[in-house]
């Protein structure tokens, strides 16, 4: 299992919401929320596949927290 | 993690060879948000990029997307991204700076695209606002100032005084 930490300051629960949503698939997901954070854990059979779903999470989830500000500041 | 990289400051840079990941602490004061986000864009095809806040600071962690990457590669990557995050802020900082000048602009832009103002425009103009103040005669023509064209200017002819002059 591993485990992501988003910031409340950093990412929109949204935005990580949805590259969850869209990662889905790949392996399975439990979601905690903290004052400060949102909490994900991840499994996904292997370790190495473990390391690239939570990258690829983490990745889409950022650009979709900057997409979402950008536009939200313009 | 927690093994320094060599020729970066231990308590801002950290690698962990075993997980391919190196990690920066930027202070917020120094790099806003924004320019976090904007280097962080840019190193999403690259590799992994997570951030984190370490009480004040942001942390920004680097993962190659291959793991058995060696430190000389984490090493450049985490310089690059340095790099490319003063290039951020400073180009944040130049927005900001000139954000007056830019909505001037786009506002004649805006304002020419109109098309000319018309008379029903014009007659609602306030043309009542006092001149402008010239002390120093720059607005006045030749002719005011010196006489006009034809007319024998006397020998001792001098320019009209101005509110300069008096004062």
């Amino acid at each position: 299992m591993r485990e992501l930490r988003f910031d409340k300051t950093l990412y929109e629960g949204t935005q990580v919401d949805a590259a969850l949503e869209v990662f889905g698939r790949y392996g399975t997901f439990e979601r905690a929320e903290e004052a400060d954070a949102w909490i994900v854990r991840i499994e996904s059979g292997s370790k190495a596949r473990e390391r690239r779903l939570a990258g690829e999470i983490g990745n889409y989830a950022l650009g979709l927290t900057m997409k979402s500000r950008r536009g939200a500041s313009s | 993690m927690g093994e320094p990289l060599q020729g970066i400051p231990a308590s801002l840079v950290a690698v962990d060879l075993r997980e391919g990941a190196v990690e920066l602490k930027v202070d917020p004061t120094l790099y806003p948000l924004d320019a976090v986000y904007g280097a962080s864009f840019t190193f999403i095809d690259r590799c992994f990029v997570f951030l984190d806040r370490d009480g004040e600071r942001i942390r920004v962690t680097l993962s190659a997307k291959d793991r058995t990457v060696g430190e000389d590669v984490l090493h450049a990557l985490i310089g690059e991204f340095a790099n490319e995050l003063l290039a951020c802020a400073w180009r944040a900082k130049i927005t900001e700076t000139n954000r007056a000048t830019i909505e001037a602009v786009t506002m004649q832009a805006i304002g020419g695209a109109m098309g000319p103002p018309s008379l029903d425009e014009l007659e609602d103009f306030d043309f009542s606002e006092e001149p402008f103040e010239d002390p120093l005669g720059i607005a006045q023509s030749w002719e005011d100032k010196y006489g006009k064209k034809g007319e024998s200017a006397p020998a001792d002819a001098k320019p009209k005084p101005t509110e300069s002059d008096e004062t």
